[in-house]
């Protein structure tokens, strides 16, 4: 057609319009090139925004296998275990080939987001942050309770009951954890030595006394830590220290904050404000320089520069060996004193999710439930170890090869423990925990800063977490 | 009909039209991408400043409520004093050390080529990469800056730590980046012709009133580019403060700054519709301030081909 204008546009008036004197062959190129350039760079936005018809490109079925694609926010040496995990089930799932992604956990749910709008989401998205309850209410992820039959119809009950609280939403599961998460305290054994105690404390009177006697403080410059709860890099230390305080789910039965009126939520804050004494900025410096290396993986506690630290079991198990050897064999874990009246953890791990709009939710289930061990203890149990995961499950506790790294590692056994500890609490999802997390790590930075009192900080919590700030 | 429609046909197959169509044609790729990159995120953003929106379903259209909301929101008014007090000092702070620097670099050394290369290197650093280190150099207990002022018996503040010295300290580390504007300074100081500074001596100048006479005039234009840049940069500071503080905003609200609080509502807690209302208060804000600069310009800026 633009052809036939432009030899009737010769013919009519006889000249040739290019510049330059073009030859007629050159300026059909030209056009021709034109023509090409605005049909790529149609084609260029018209994959940048593809519809659903686009979500073929990253999950699709050929030949009776179907492809899923999985993504998580996971990064350094956490990567060479996915490869294993995603290479395994490939190898036992001739029907179903995963290919795994990862995105900057910073930009992770936004760009979740982003797919899911575009109508192109991955089959399977690993999330830990504290958006599952918002992503469930707004119907952003698939429920699972339908393929929770025949061959699964019993894994609920094979999972710890605070793994499977924490995909729960209104009683509907929407994700199955791969691993856990449990928290307890670690002390530097040499730092206990040097300070003339003979074994770590159990209540929480004498964790303060004893991380006394370790805070090295030269002038202005700080030393050595004893123990600091409320360093604002620890991210959500409200959240975090809830469990140890029967202040795990301070909501009412709205999904409403009350935290002002939760009498284990001011134990808490009481308990951080107790620690104010020492210098917040000095240690949050500290805290922040180590955690920049090594991937985030180190701290004050693995460079043996704090006496006692609240962490999981990744800490013993893979950031001390790998960054800071001369602290394996070094470090004890004991369950973190508490007003409670035994062993408890926080319930959280890293839940998996089926986005809304992926194309193969029911493999996408199929791969999930094997990621969480389910009739797959066996191989977990040796992965989880690797990763120093908690299992979602005590089946996979009892497999070989995890009783073999218990053994080897005997500190594991008390976070072992505290997953089926009845005063382990897993957090309610609701629909603002986002909104809760940011408000708490300002309110608990706000307590070191002596710019709020604690019954302020609470107050501010449930106002933040209740009203968000806006649309 | 044919008759009335012969006039639009001839119109349309004139050399003009053609050329026109054909100019059209090659810069379409441009035009396509401004559109669906520019253009349309730019109006989304200021429909969904109307709604309520968390990136899934669709937005719920809520009036002015968001703006409101921004009016009596204490952390926005925090956010925007952070920036405002961050670009008031950055702006000529950057720009009067990158000239400076830019004058020393044009001074005719042995090593100049050196000196030029060195100065620009930190400028191609990823931001993140350089946070990091700046993190450990500014570490109140062990890092080096306090180090060596220690040497002088001089107590060093927590720098990044300290409420006080946070937004102080953003300021310092800005001064990493100054290649980019120093290089385009060195180009515009390489610009200004040598006869004037002769003429300029011959009539008795020193070197204060040849700089202040002859060289700010003549690159004043490009002072101008780099203050406007600077400008929209500043106000759009993020990448190291999101990187270096944690949580992000951190010490108290100290270095919570604009974008940062509008990450945190669009990413974090995902209120994409305030978010948008904020994002568009921001592009209204910049244009306002660069408007009024580049009115403004005429009474300080010298163009050589000025006809006004």
């Amino acid at each position: 057609m633009i052809e036939k204008i432009h030899s009737r546009q010769r013919r009519r008036d006889g000249t040739v319009p290019c510049p330059g004197g073009r030859s007629q062959r050159s300026r059909r190129k030209v056009t021709a090139t034109s023509a090409a350039l605005l049909a790529s760079s149609a084609a260029l936005v018209l994959a940048a925004c593809g519809g659903p018809a686009a979500s073929s490109a990253s999950s699709s079925s050929s030949g009776g296998v179907v492809d899923i694609n999985w993504q998580t926010m996971w990064s350094g040496n956490t990567l060479t275990l996915l490869s294993q995990m995603v290479n395994e089930f490939n190898s036992t799932h001739p029907d179903i080939h995963v290919t795994e992604s990862n995105i900057p956990s910073a930009t992770g749910d936004a760009k979740l987001l982003s797919e899911i709008a575009a109508g192109d989401p991955p089959d399977v998205f690993t999330e830990w942050n504290p958006v599952l309850g918002e992503y469930a209410a707004d119907n952003s992820i698939q429920p699972m309770s339908s393929y929770l039959t025949g061959t699964y119809s019993g894994l609920e009950k094979w999972l710890y009951p605070i793994a499977l609280q924490g995909g729960e939403y209104n009683g509907t599961l929407y994700a199955l954890p791969m691993s856990m998460n449990s928290w307890a305290l670690y002390y530097n054994k040499s730092m206990l030595k040097a300070a003339g105690i003979s074994s770590p404390p159990t209540t929480l009177p004498q964790l303060y006394t004893d991380q006394a006697k370790e805070w090295k403080i030269s002038g202005s410059k700080l030393e050595q830590i004893g123990f600091y709860p409320l360093y604002e890099s620890a991210g959500s230390p409200f959240e975090y220290f809830s469990s140890f305080f029967g202040a795990v789910n301070c909501v009412n039965s709205a999904g409403q904050y009350n935290l002002a009126s939760c009498p284990g939520a001011e134990a808490e804050a009481n308990f951080f404000v107790q620690y104010d004494k020492y210098p917040y900025s000095s240690v949050d410096a500290t805290q922040t320089a180590y955690g920049s290396v090594a991937g985030g993986d180190d701290d004050a506690f693995v460079a043996g520069k704090e006496g006692f630290n609240m962490d999981g079991p990744w800490e013993g198990a893979q950031n001390i060996p790998v960054t800071n050897s001369a602290m394996v064999g070094n470090f004890g874990v004991v369950p973190f004193p508490n007003t409670v009246g035994g062993p408890s953890t926080f319930g959280q791990g890293n839940y998996n999710i089926i986005p809304k709009g992926a194309a193969h939710p029911k493999q996408a289930f199929e791969f999930i439930a094997w990621l969480a061990g389910y009739n797959n203890e066996a191989f977990t149990s040796q992965m989880d170890p690797k990763g120093g995961w908690m299992p979602a499950s005590p089946s996979i506790v009892s497999q070989s090869a995890y009783q073999a790294w218990l053994k080897a590692n005997p500190w594991l056994d008390v976070f072992v423990q505290q997953m089926s500890s009845p005063y382990s609490v897993t957090p309610k999802l609701t629909k603002t925990e986002s909104e809760f997390l940011t408000a708490e790590a300002t309110a608990a930075g706000d307590i070191a800063e002596h710019t709020k009192t604690p019954q302020q900080a609470l107050a501010y919590i449930d106002q933040q977490a209740n009203s968000g700030a806006g649309g | 009909m044919q008759m009335a429609t012969r006039p639009l046909i001839q119109a349309l197959q004139s050399p003009t039209s053609r050329r026109l169509r054909l100019g059209l044609l090659f810069v379409s790729p441009w035009i396509i991408g401004f559109c669906v990159f520019y253009l349309y995120p730019f109006l989304a953003t200021f429909y969904y400043s109307f709604t309520r929106f968390t990136g899934i379903g669709n937005p719920v259209v809520i009036g002015l409520s968001n703006y409101s909301g921004l009016l009596h929101d204490g952390t926005f008014r925090t956010a925007l004093f952070n920036t405002f007090y961050y670009t008031i000092i950055e702006v000529p702070f950057s720009t009067a050390a990158a000239l400076g620097l830019a004058l020393l670099l044009n001074m005719n050394v042995r090593g100049q080529a050196v000196y030029r290369t060195l100065f620009y290197i930190p400028s191609i650093v990823p931001v993140v990469a350089s946070s990091l280190i700046f993190v450990w150099i500014f570490q109140p207990s062990f890092g080096i800056v306090n180090s060596l002022l220690s040497d002088v018996h001089i107590t060093g503040p927590e720098w990044f730590f300290s409420i006080t010295w946070s937004k102080p300290t953003f300021i310092l580390l800005g001064l990493w980046g100054l290649g980019q504007p120093m290089v385009i300074y060195l180009a515009a100081l390489q610009g200004v012709p040598r006869e004037m500074y002769e003429v300029a001596a011959l009539e008795g100048a020193g070197p204060w009133q040849r700089l202040r006479l002859v060289t700010i005039p003549m690159i004043s234009p490009v002072i101008l580019f780099n203050a406007i840049l600077s400008l929209v940069l500043s106000i759009q500071y993020f990448t190291q403060a999101q990187v270096i503080e944690s949580p992000p905003g951190s010490p108290g609200s100290s270095t919570m700054f604009y974008v940062t609080y509008y990450y945190q509502q669009a990413f974090q807690d995902l209120h994409l519709g305030y978010a948008s209302a904020m994002a568009f208060l921001l592009f209204i804000g910049v244009l306002i301030i660069t408007v009024v600069l580049l009115r403004t310009s005429s009474r300080w800026v010298y163009y050589e081909n000025d006809q006004r």
